[in-house]
Parts: structure tokens; C-alpha cells; sequence
């Protein structure tokens, strides 16, 4: 049985994919993704809670903010652009991006954002509860190649991104996609990783399969540059934004327009135990 | 298909063997950015590094399973997986970033990268500036040729970016810094007086620029800068050195000295970076009438974490100054204990006082190394600063 698996493995690589083979870049990608969810120490599902720091938080008793168990009062505040925890006797600086241990329970605490728009996540001692994700067999007639037609004066513009933090993102124009037969134009912006020197050119989309399979909300799918102004567009790699994995995330707010008719039944499914929404009407 | 069967079954017997040199890319959306993997051992223990040109970074553990090879960089919770073909690796790098998991396709063959040079139109000091679509920003980058080929210095506000390493041809340029976190390449070709290119971070981000020759005039604006320093009176401290035996300007051991005095902690890359750069005048001016004093600002304000850092911090770069532990590195605890300098944020920050104790000059950031020439300027600076304060009655 294994020889028989390695021959499979070898002609795999070297033979055309077929309709419903999984890229292996797309089957890596998958699986690492996968792992991370079900184990990894930034997994969402080992977040406790995720908000904006503002005048700044009280975490610990159950009268604060942010109550947590076993965790005497401590505050976060964010002064000049510089956050700060306060375990009641001194301020510390808290590295952003970076998990930093409170207390003696297992609890981390990551500032993300801007300087000044600190937004505090608080970790668990471990994911709790998982759920690996699912997704749609593979459809190779859901992988495009599309142009993208950069805006005259792009703007930016304040969204969510997939993981619910605040960023500055860029407009980065429209794609066209024709699916059976009927043609959508679609908004790209440019989202900004959390240090900002990376960003993804993304398509928050909703399509027939929204809280039929998919979550209610729509899905994040990024466009991957095959040179000039080609894209390919590949839904098979659409996923789901943080909300739907835990309802501590805050949800992004559909873009306008970007509502393909026809259902694509590609990409991550839904599975509960996200944020609870009913599908937006159409805009 | 029984000799593929064969010959299936006997690679899968024979454990791959990562020992030696290999020239490896990361498949980036435009283009391969290079890197060099050197990996040595036997059977089942291997160590290895990481490397862009000279800068190696070592592997915390490579290990091998059949012909499956896995090189971990724990630091970055980083991995690179692949799996052995003949002389090819195939497979991918994957780190973790706070939005999940990020995977960018991996290859290497064995052997070195050829060495390249670079032309004159190419080689020195050029001005960017990025188009974000939106905005702006200016870069400086710097070309040079290397020990094992081209080599580049990629200067922002906030800082430099460590060393990049690649080739040329007679007209472009493509380098690399690929160090287990971050990936970034950048490419261009010339066009007339015009250097124009693409920087590539991630596996697909990509930022448009041009340059033109660094003409001297300020391209860059210094991202932290002390904004005032008192300079009317001398500059006061007064800490406990790692021993707890208090240390103040007013010692006889700085008495009427030129003075050096580092603000730094032992958890900033930059600090160590500066290190040795004091050690070596410390060791050069100090029969001359020079001393050098630290204020640690640290992390965890428990003095008995905080002392061994300092001290370890002291040991590596074998420094004979006085290190003292300032405090906590917070804004607060800085204004507090510095009350002459105002807006004080950038470590380390080295502050140069003339024989009467008072402030000179105040020198926030220091380039590293990694910078090259921008580096040996620094130095050279420092150098002139010390010499020309020494001179003085």
C-alpha cells in the first residue's frame, strides 16, 4: 500500500492536476493553516477577547473591563502612542505584535494597530476548543485570471481586516469575474499587515452560498500577481474573517457592491460558533 | 513502471543527507529571492545556518525522517520543510504572524551562489522614494560589492534592515535579506541617471520605486531625535551599578573627563550593535582623558533580573566603563530620571559631554554594521566628536 501511495505521490507531480486535485501550494497553505488554528499560541480560538484599548482597560476582577479569572486588577492604557500595563504597582511598556505573559494563569496580552488606535487582544493558556477548518472540494473552474483596473486617484480608506483589527487599507481598484454568465466587478483594496510593511491585495466577497454553507457575513480571498495587471483570482482560497470561528472578533462590514448571484462552492465552509449574523440585505 | 516502483522504494530507504552547501530561493510572486543554507553533521545530528552572503543566522535544529528534512528557526516560530529529490530540496518556509500562518514555496540545489560584482553605474549610495499609491516615503539604499558577491544596505526613518546579499548584471541589481522572519528582496535596473525597481516583501507584496545618486542633501528624516538637552548646566545621573554601590557625575573618576554616556538596555539590537564601537574608544582615548558611562534602562524593573542582564551585557563585549541600571524603559521612568533631556525615545541614545560635564552633542540611534559605509561613518564620527571634545582646554 505505501509503494503504491509513492508511485500515486510521484505521478501526482508530474502529471496535469485534474479538476479536483488540490494545487499543492493550495494543499500547504491548507494544512498549515490548519495546524495553526488547532494549535498554535495566536490561534483565534485562544483568544479571550479583542478590543480597542481607547481610554484604556481594566482586566482582572469581574467588576472590569475585561473580567478574568484568577487575575488581580491590572490596566492598559495607551499614552502618546505607547502601551502600558499597570499591575497596580508600576507601568510597564508592552511590546506590540508580541504576546506578553499577565499574571500567573496562562493569560497573554498582544497590542495591534496603529500607534495611538492600540487594539489589546488577550490570549488563553491554549486554543480552546478548535475546530479545524473545511473547505469545499477543490474546483479548478473557480481559479481565474482577472486584470485589475487600478483606480484614477486611489483613497484610503479605515476597514476591518480579516482578523477584526482597525487598519488603514488602499483602494487598489476593481477586478471582473463572469460566472455562469453573469458579470460582477468586484473592489480590491490593499490590506496592510499588522507592521505594516507587507500588505495583501483583498476582495471581501458575499456570493449564494452565505449562511448556506458559508458564513453569513461573506469571505476574505486574495488576489496573487501573475504579472502586469494579472491576477489570479483562485476562490478556492476564500476564508472565512475571525468572526466565524469565535464571536470575540468584531465582524468587517460587507463592501459595498462585491455580491456575486451565483453560489461559489469553493473555499472554507462554515461550521458554527462564530459570531451569530443574519445575511446583510443587498446593498 | 516497475523500475519507477524500484526505484520509489530504494530513495524512500535512503535517509536524505542536508550536509553541505546549498543555493536556496523562496519563490516570492515576483521572482526568487536567494539565500544560502550551509549544513553540517552526520546520521542523525546536523547543525546549520542561514545565510544572506557573510551574514549567517544558525538553525535551533535540523532534523531528517526518511527523505523528509525540517530546519527550525524557534526564535520566529518559523519552519522550513522539505522534502529531498536527488540533489534538489522541495518544499515550503512557514512562519506565523498574528492573522495566521504564512507559507511561501521553498527550493534549493546543492552549491554556492556564483559571486558577482557590480558595475560603477551601479555601485554606491542612491536616494528612493516609494510610491505607495496613496503617498510617499524615502528610502536610501546603498550598493557595494561584497566577499561572496553584491551586497546592499536598505536605510528607512525608523532605521536600517539589516544586510542584503545578491547579483548583478551589467545594468541591474537583485538582493535579498531573508533572515527566518522577515523576507524582503529588492530589484532594479538603471534607466539613464534614474535607478528604477520593485521591493518585494512577503511572498507578494510589491512596492514600486526610483532613485536617484544620494546628492548629500537630507533624504531621510532621523525617526527619533532628542528634541532639547539642557545644556546650560552639567548633565546630572546618579544610579546603582549592578552591585547596588551608587555612581554619580559628580565621582572623582569623571572629574574634569570628557564623558560618554550610553543610554541603553540589554534587550535592544541596536544597543549591542553599538557595543563595541565604545569599548574600542574607551580603550583608544581613555589615557587621553576619556570615560564612557552606561544607564540601563531594562525590562522588568526586578533588580535581580535586571543586574544579571546588565552584567551579561557587560561581559560579552568585555566593557571596563561603569554600567549603572537606570531604571524601567518607560517613557516615564526615562523623563524621570533624565529630567534634561526632553523627548528622549530613540535606543541607544549616546550623549557626549565636554571636560565642564555638560551636554555637547547628543547622537540618538547608532547604524549597525549591517549598514556598511553609513556604519564606518558613524564610527568615524564618534572618533572626530571624542577627539575634538579632548582637544579642548
Amino acid at each position: 500500500m505505501r509503494l503504491f501511495l509513492v508511485i500515486l505521490g510521484s505521478l501526482a507531480a508530474s502529471l496535469p492536476l485534474s479538476g479536483q486535485d488540490v494545487p499543492p501550494a493550495v494543499a500547504a497553505e491548507r494544512a498549515a493553516f490548519a495546524d495553526w488554528l488547532l494549535t498554535s499560541a495566536s490561534s483565534p480560538f485562544a483568544v479571550v477577547v479583542q478590543r480597542a484599548i481607547g481610554e484604556g482597560l481594566t482586566l482582572g476582577p469581574t467588576a472590569a473591563d475585561i473580567p478574568l479569572e484568577g487575575l488581580q486588577l491590572h490596566r492598559v492604557t495607551e499614552r502618546r502612542g505607547v502601551p502600558y500595563l499597570n499591575d497596580g504597582t508600576r507601568d510597564r511598556v508592552l511590546a506590540r505584535f508580541r504576546q506578553t505573559s499577565i499574571g500567573s494563569g496562562g493569560y497573554k496580552i498582544s497590542i495591534i494597530g496603529a500607534p495611538g488606535r492600540g487594539t489589546a487582544i488577550i490570549y488563553g493558556p491554549s486554543p480552546r476548543q478548535p475546530k479545524p477548518p473545511v473547505f469545499y472540494p477543490y474546483q479548478s473552474r473557480l481559479s481565474l485570471t482577472v486584470t485589475l483596473d487600478p483606480p484614477a486617484r486611489p483613497r484610503d480608506r479605515r476597514i476591518l481586516a480579516a482578523d477584526g483589527s482597525e487598519v488603514l487599507a488602499t483602494e487598489a481598484g476593481t477586478v471582473q469575474v463572469t460566472l455562469e454568465g453573469k458579470t460582477t466587478e468586484l473592489q480590491v483594496y490593499r490590506v496592510p499587515d499588522v507592521t505594516g510593511e507587507e500588505a495583501e491585495l483583498e476582495i471581501y466577497f458575499r456570493d449564494a452560498t452565505n449562511d448556506h454553507g458559508t458564513y453569513p457575513a461573506g469571505r476574505f480571498v486574495t488576489l496573487y500577481p501573475l504579472g502586469g495587471s494579472s491576477y489570479r483570482l483562485d476562490f478556492n482560497r476564500a476564508r472565512n474573517p475571525f468572526c466565524a470561528y469565535s464571536s470575540v472578533f468584531a465582524c468587517p462590514i460587507p463592501w459595498r457592491g462585491n455580491l456575486i448571484e451565483s453560489p461559489i462552492e469553493a473555499g472554507e465552509k462554515y461550521t458554527g460558533g462564530g459570531l451569530e449574523l443574519t445575511p446583510p440585505e443587498e446593498t | 513502471m516497475l523500475i519507477t516502483a524500484l526505484l520509489a522504494t530504494s530513495l524512500q530507504g535512503i535517509p536524505a543527507d542536508p550536509g553541505g552547501t546549498w543555493r536556496a530561493v523562496l519563490d516570492l510572486a515576483g521572482g526568487p529571492l536567494r539565500f544560502a543554507m550551509r549544513v553540517e553533521g552526520t546520521g542523525t545530528t546536523w547543525r546549520g545556518s542561514l545565510c544572506n552572503g557573510p551574514d549567517c543566522e544558525d538553525f535551533s535544529a535540523i532534523t531528517v525522517r526518511g527523505d523528509s528534512l525540517a530546519f527550525e528557526m524557534a526564535d520566529y516560530d518559523a519552519t522550513i520543510t522539505a522534502v529531498a529529490q536527488g540533489d534538489s530540496l522541495l518544499g515550503y518556509y512557514r512562519n506565523v504572524g498574528n492573522r495566521g500562518p504564512r507559507v511561501i514555496p521553498f527550493r534549493a540545489g546543492r552549491g554556492e551562489w556564483p559571486a558577482t560584482n557590480l558595475t560603477p553605474r551601479l555601485a554606491g549610495s542612491w536616494d528612493a522614494t516609494f510610491d505607495h499609491g496613496t503617498r510617499t516615503s524615502p528610502r536610501v539604499i546603498v550598493l557595494r560589492d561584497g566577499v561572496r558577491g553584491v551586497e546592499a544596505s536598505f536605510l528607512a526613518n525608523s532605521g536600517d534592515y539589516g544586510l542584503y546579499w545578491g547579483t548583478a548584471t551589467a545594468d541591474s541589481f537583485d538582493v535579498g535579506h531573508f533572515d527566518g522572519a522577515f523576507v524582503y528582496r529588492i530589484t532594479g535596473r538603471i534607466d539613464g541617471d534614474t535607478l528604477r525597481g520593485v521591493y518585494h516583501a512577503g511572498a507578494r507584496t510589491q512596492t514600486p520605486w526610483t532613485a536617484v545618486r544620494t546628492t548629500g542633501k537630507r533624504h531621510l528624516t532621523p525617526p527619533l531625535e532628542v528634541t532639547k538637552a539642557d545644556t546650560t548646566e552639567p548633565f546630572r545621573f546618579a544610579f546603582p551599578d549592578t552591585d547596588g554601590r551608587l555612581v554619580t557625575n559628580e565621582d572623582p573618576r569623571f572629574a574634569g573627563k570628557v564623558v560618554l554616556v550610553d543610554i541603553f538596555g540589554s534587550w535592544c539590537p541596536t544597543c549591542h550593535d553599538a557595543a563595541p564601537t565604545l569599548v574600542d574608544l574607551h580603550r583608544r582615548y581613555r589615557d587621553q582623558g576619556l570615560e564612557i558611562v552606561g544607564l540601563a534602562y531594562e525590562v522588568t524593573g526586578d533588580s535581580a533580573i535586571d543586574n544579571r542582564q546588565v552584567r551579561r551585557f557587560g561581559r560579552k563585549f568585555g566593557i571596563e566603563y561603569p554600567l549603572l541600571v537606570a531604571g524601567l524603559n518607560t517613557v516615564e521612568a526615562t523623563a524621570a530620571t533624565l529630567p534634561q533631556l526632553e523627548g528622549f525615545t530613540a535606543y541607544p541614545t549616546t550623549l557626549f559631554l565636554g571636560r565642564d560635564g555638560r551636554i555637547r552633542k547628543v547622537h540618538a540611534g547608532f547604524l549597525g554594521p549591517a549598514t556598511g559605509i553609513q556604519h564606518t561613518r558613524t564610527v568615524e564620527h564618534f572618533h572626530e566628536w571624542v577627539e575634538a571634545l579632548l582637544a579642548e582646554p
